[in-house]
């Protein structure tokens, strides 16, 4: 047992001829230093407001961060700035992948979420980060999206039809099945919406392009049989027809989606009936 | 959303708020701490009732519950599809009316001339109309929204009684536009 110990090293360095040299026998010059990267300081200016302090106005505080020591996305210069600088700072996030949406917010005047926008590199100038506009603030960055989601449950977003397939499931065609691309996607994320000036102005009444899509995405379901019905709903002044195509909707979707053309279909199906 | 809805809102907040200081009146009078980390029972309570207070005031008001539904409008295809498809027919076809006004002359072809007049007219109303009904709708302007939406209709008629007596009295809107583009 002994003597296959105090051999093992001895075959070790017979394969490996030059290679064993310990890390501390190493003089200092020839190991490999970390890279310093450059102090690259960028002025980040956080809408906050404070529901404890309602007498307080809300008001944008700058935070300077490093950017080479953050990750790419502007939802990492968030979570550094909440866990290095300022614990207080409140905002939605989850999955940091861009498929739950909950890190929807006005970033340099543009609504995207979060996880999926890049930090803008140029230092000299500073990030703005609102909360996605027009909307009733919970606190900081976190708006009240209690109404974007009565909405969504008014337009019935599930299947409806009286007479499901006897036995299995139902078949869909794979041209039916299209149909549906470019619709299923959305995250409800509310950035379209909310950059819709229709929707600020009457959204307690118009539903919104978000919830306008998921409408669509009902109605052009083959397997869903409640399309009439569905289309009746919307047959009013308000619900869809303050959509003035403004394109805000398709333009902002962080998802890359196409609010503005579900719209537009709905507006034709409702016309030709 | 439009100061009108949020002074409406502000009934309810000032009653909440008022509510809200009489309950935690009741509990013995105990200003808590605005940022205490240990947990009081009565702060607890008291800032629980405050924070409701503080909160659902002053922001949206919901029909119904949370978990409830937004309601439609009674469904009308006048409002609707009807209405949507005439503004777009009517807007499209002032193209080729355009361009058949310019070809031809307004003393000569005079139903090409009135036709362009009210079409113009009413293509103007549908666009004003709908800027009322999205900037001054009667549900957030009870006074300003019918006043705006009346005088429009007004001007509107106004304006076409005008167009006829212009067209059937003097030259006509084509062979005006004619003069002033060569003036």
């Amino acid at each position: 047992m002994q003597s296959l110990l105090t051999q093992a090293p001895r075959f070790a360095a017979r394969r490996l001829p030059n290679a064993a040299r310990a890390l501390s026998t190493t003089p200092a010059r020839a190991q490999a230093v970390p890279t310093e990267k450059p102090v690259l300081m960028k002025e980040f200016k956080i809408y906050r407001w404070n529901p404890d302090e309602p007498e307080k106005k809300p008001t944008l505080q700058s935070y300077k961060i490093d950017l080479n020591q953050t990750g790419p996305m502007l939802l990492d210069a968030l979570i550094k700035i909440k866990n290095e600088i300022d614990p207080t700072l409140t905002f939605r996030r989850s999955c940091r992948e861009g498929i739950c949406g909950s890190c929807a917010m006005n970033i340099d005047g543009q609504n995207t979420l979060a996880c999926l926008c890049r930090i803008d590199r140029n230092t000299g100038k500073d990030t703005k980060v609102y909360p996605l506009p027009h909307m009733y603030i919970v606190k900081d960055l976190v708006p009240d999206l209690t109404l974007f989601y009565k909405q969504y449950k008014s337009i019935q977003p599930y299947l409806q039809n009286d007479n499901p397939p006897e036995k299995g499931e139902f078949i869909q065609s794979q041209e039916d099945r299209k149909k549906l691309d470019g619709l299923y996607e959305c995250i409800l994320c509310a950035c379209c919406s909310t950059s819709c000036p229709s929707y600020w102005w009457n959204q307690d009444e118009y539903l919104g392009p978000a919830t306008l899509m998921q409408a669509y995405r009902w109605i052009a379901d083959s397997r869903d049989s409640y399309g009439a019905e569905r289309k009746e709903k919307l047959q009013n002044e308000m619900s869809m027809y303050r959509c003035h195509t403004i394109f805000n909707c398709s333009r902002t979707c962080p998802k890359g989606l196409n609010p503005a053309a579900a719209i537009a279909k709905i507006k034709l199906e409702l016309a030709a009936e | 959303m439009a100061s009108a809805l949020l002074v409406r809102s502000t009934i309810p907040r000032a009653l909440v708020q008022r509510s809200a200081l009489r309950s935690s009146a009741i509990q013995g009078r105990y200003r808590c701490p605005v940022s205490s980390i240990v947990s009081d029972p009565r702060c607890e309570i008291a800032r629980h009732s405050t924070n409701d207070a503080l909160y659902v005031p002053g922001g949206p008001v919901y029909k119904g519950t949370v978990n409830d539904p937004t309601t439609f409008p009674p469904a009308s295809r006048a409002h609707g599809s009807y209405h949507w498809a005439f503004e777009r027919i009517l807007s499209a076809s002032l193209i080729p009316m355009t361009a058949a006004a310019y070809v031809t002359s307004g003393s000569n072809y005079p139903i090409v001339d009135g036709l362009l007049g009210i079409s113009l007219v009413m293509h103007s109303h549908i666009g004003f109309d709908s800027s009322l009904v999205d900037y001054v709708h009667k549900r957030k302007f009870p006074i300003l929204g019918p006043l705006a939406s009346w005088t429009l209709r007004a001007t509107t008629v106004g304006v076409l009684v005008g167009v006829y007596q212009f067209n059937t009295n003097d030259i006509g809107l084509t062979e005006l536009i004619a003069k002033v583009w060569t003036a």
